[in-house]
């Protein structure tokens, strides 16, 4: 894995004073409101032991999108097909939540995804966190539940179809990559956070036993 | 059906057992050279017809993306080829996962200089066709100038065609449509042809990007070439530490893999090795998972039910029957020995040299090492990663189903350490000429 070296303490406070120094730059401009929180804040930095730098391995999710440690996120903003908002919505609403849903929950990678429509049904912003690589798994939905996809995105512009050996660059096209991303739990993947939730309960019947 | 004729012996021709061969790789100093070269090996090169029942020696050639420029293969088709394969495999560290010990800048040279532009590759059943075959190699490039010699590495000629750590290996290919035989049993359904030669329908109906023009794309496919050394002392170190007796660092070993040293898969042979069962082709690779689902015979992080999920539950939803490669798997350096476990016993040349073959293959190749070998994800298994592939980080574990508690080892260390590794395509016959004649 990716190492980096750590960094001595003097290292580490000269970095800090010169962000210091570009954000109180940025800041000249900001509204009194801003300045007075930002110096708050570098108040609380200074102030704290654990001034840290970032983890050792803010890696891409490979060929576009943020990750943090397990997981990755993708936003895509892409013009609608004439009518195709209203179809969506109404697919959206009638079917996925059963499913759409139930179809989703196999794939086992996808934290949670989001559609979002913007300026008159005339665009659609979709977001979603998911574990691994961006293509990883693109050609095993595109075998194993083509048409939820087809559903999902057959109402946007120029969809080529999940099929298309060009859906992943039509993705790429429209992507947008987050310029920052928190993440709560970088390390847990929805397979992982489902097996903790059957350990908790195995945990809790087997107490509840033997108390 | 598929045009066996005008793809490469290679791509469909089985490892023979024994087997007997050399990998030679080759720098092209000017164009001409390198066209005048190919023009003169191409009648040499097999080709897949009769796949089946060739019993002799063949050779097979690849060319990396640098070997394209090097022949003066016009732009605008090198830049139809695939993104990874421009880049080449040392540039795409970070999305293969080979990091510390597997990082190219630790790589042997000429492996991820760029440097290496035509691999030619002799395989043979035995040893006096493997010489012969060699020297018509041979005749095509040396005292040959304008192209020369980098690396000459022979490889197989072990007891028993057992690799590098003591298994027989190169059992449960995948099955290719149209390819003109009935699969073996357990193979599977056949995968379709598009998955491993380029001009095909693929499993999702379609053909994937060729390289263009047609003339050099069609019928041709990748290798993704993978230069392991095997830490033989630490593997065996490993065996030790948690086998009391022999009996037990066989079962162990055999968990690793799925399979005994002999071949014998555990779903098959559960409790002890079988000989016979191991070389029965009929047979070795005739299982499903359907009764072992936890694991208990197969665990669900061995090397072979990783490589081949077959109907394993996953937690991810796979397809799989995209992420299927051809493996040839080639052995170098001296024999497994069992008592080997010093420190110089980790250090010292012997290994495989893996060629995964698809026409994907480097996309295949990165799904494999991120999901399928570095990860435990998809079974299940949160960090845990492959035992025999996998770069095992501190602390890892490898987990043995069983009743009522499954065993859990702890410090699991990387038993391959990655030395080199090349993408190169493997251009079908008509494509050779092509290439000898223009660029």
């Amino acid at each position: 894995m990716a190492t980096q070296t750590k960094k001595t303490e003097s290292e580490q406070s000269s970095n800090i004073e010169q962000k210091v120094q570009k954000l109180r730059e940025l800041y000249a401009d900001a509204s009194d409101i801003g300045k007075k929180a930002l110096e708050n804040v570098i108040r609380l930095v200074k102030s704290s032991t654990s001034a840290t730098e970032p983890a050792a391995r803010p890696e891409t999710a490979g060929r576009i999108g943020r990750r943090q440690g397990k997981v990755s996120e993708l936003t895509v903003i892409v013009p609608m097909a004439p009518g195709g908002a209203n179809r969506l919505r109404g697919f959206l609403t009638a079917l996925h939540g059963s499913i759409g849903n139930e179809l989703v929950d196999r794939v086992g990678t996808v934290h949670d995804m989001r559609f979002v429509f913007l300026d008159n049904d005339s665009k659609l912003l979709f977001c979603t966190a998911y574990d691994g690589d961006w293509d990883a798994y693109i050609e095993d939905f595109a075998t194993k539940i083509p048409d939820i996809l087809d559903l999902q995105f057959g109402d946007t512009e120029g969809w080529p179809g999940v099929r298309s050996p060009k859906v992943k660059d039509h993705i790429v096209k429209h992507q947008i990559t987050a310029d920052f991303w928190y993440v709560a739990n970088p390390n847990l993947t929805v397979v992982e956070t489902r097996r903790l939730e059957r350990i908790g309960s195995a945990t809790d019947e087997f107490l509840d036993k033997i108390s | 059906m598929v045009d066996l004729h005008d793809i490469q012996a290679t791509v469909l021709r089985h490892r023979p057992e024994p087997y007997f061969g050399t990998h030679v790789f080759l720098h092209i100093d000017d164009a001409q050279s390198g066209r005048e070269f190919l023009r003169r090996l191409a009648p040499h090169i097999g080709s897949a017809a009769d796949w089946w029942k060739a019993d002799d020696a063949w050779i097979a050639v690849a060319i990396s993306c640098p070997g394209l420029v090097a022949l003066g293969v016009a732009e605008d088709s090198l830049q139809s080829f695939p993104e990874a394969f421009q880049m080449g495999m040392a540039a795409r560290a970070e999305r293969l996962r080979d990091y510390g010990p597997n990082d190219p800048k630790t790589w042997e040279p000429p492996f991820g200089s760029g440097q290496i532009h035509i691999q030619v590759s002799v395989v043979s059943p035995t040893e006096a066709k493997w010489r012969r075959t060699m020297e018509t190699a041979q005749r095509q490039y040396q005292g040959f100038s304008g192209v020369s010699v980098l690396l000459i590495q022979d490889f197989g000629a072990q007891p028993g065609s057992l690799n590098s750590l003591g298994y027989k290996d190169g059992i449960g290919q995948p099955a290719i449509e149209g390819s003109g035989v009935e699969p073996l049993p357990g193979q599977g359904r056949p995968i379709k042809a598009g998955e491993f030669i380029l001009g095909y329908p693929g499993e999702a109906g379609v053909p994937l990007a060729m390289p263009q023009p047609d003339a050099l794309g069609r019928n041709g496919t990748y290798v993704g070439l993978r230069k392991y050394q095997s830490r033989v002392g630490a593997f065996n170190r490993f065996l030790r530490e948690n086998g009391q007796t022999d009996a037990e660092r066989e079962l162990l070993a055999a968990k690793l893999v799925g399979r005994w040293r002999s071949g014998a898969p555990l779903t098959l042979a559960p409790t002890k090795d079988d000989p016979s069962l191991g070389e029965d082709p009929q047979r070795n690779n005739d299982f499903i998972y359907a009764n072992d689902p936890r694991g208990d015979q197969v665990p669900l992080g061995c090397h072979m039910r990783r490589m081949n999920p077959r109907d394993t539950k996953m937690s991810v939803l796979t397809d799989v029957n995209i992420h299927r490669i051809i493996r040839r798997s080639t052995t170098y350096g001296a024999p497994y020995d069992a008592n080997a476990i010093s420190e110089q016993d980790d250090a010292s040349a012997h290994g495989i040299y893996f060629l995964f073959i698809s026409a994907k293959a480097m996309g295949t190749l990165e799904f494999l090492q991120q999901e399928w070998i570095n990860d435990g994800t998809f079974m299940d298994l949160g960090n845990e990663r492959d035992p025999l592939v996998g770069l095992q980080e501190e602390r890892n574990t490898f987990t043995i189903p069983k009743e009522p508690v499954r065993r859990r080892i702890h410090d699991i260390q990387t038993f391959n350490v990655l030395r080199g590794g090349e993408y190169l395509f493997v251009p079908s016959l008509s494509a050779l000429r092509w290439l000898a004649g223009h660029g």
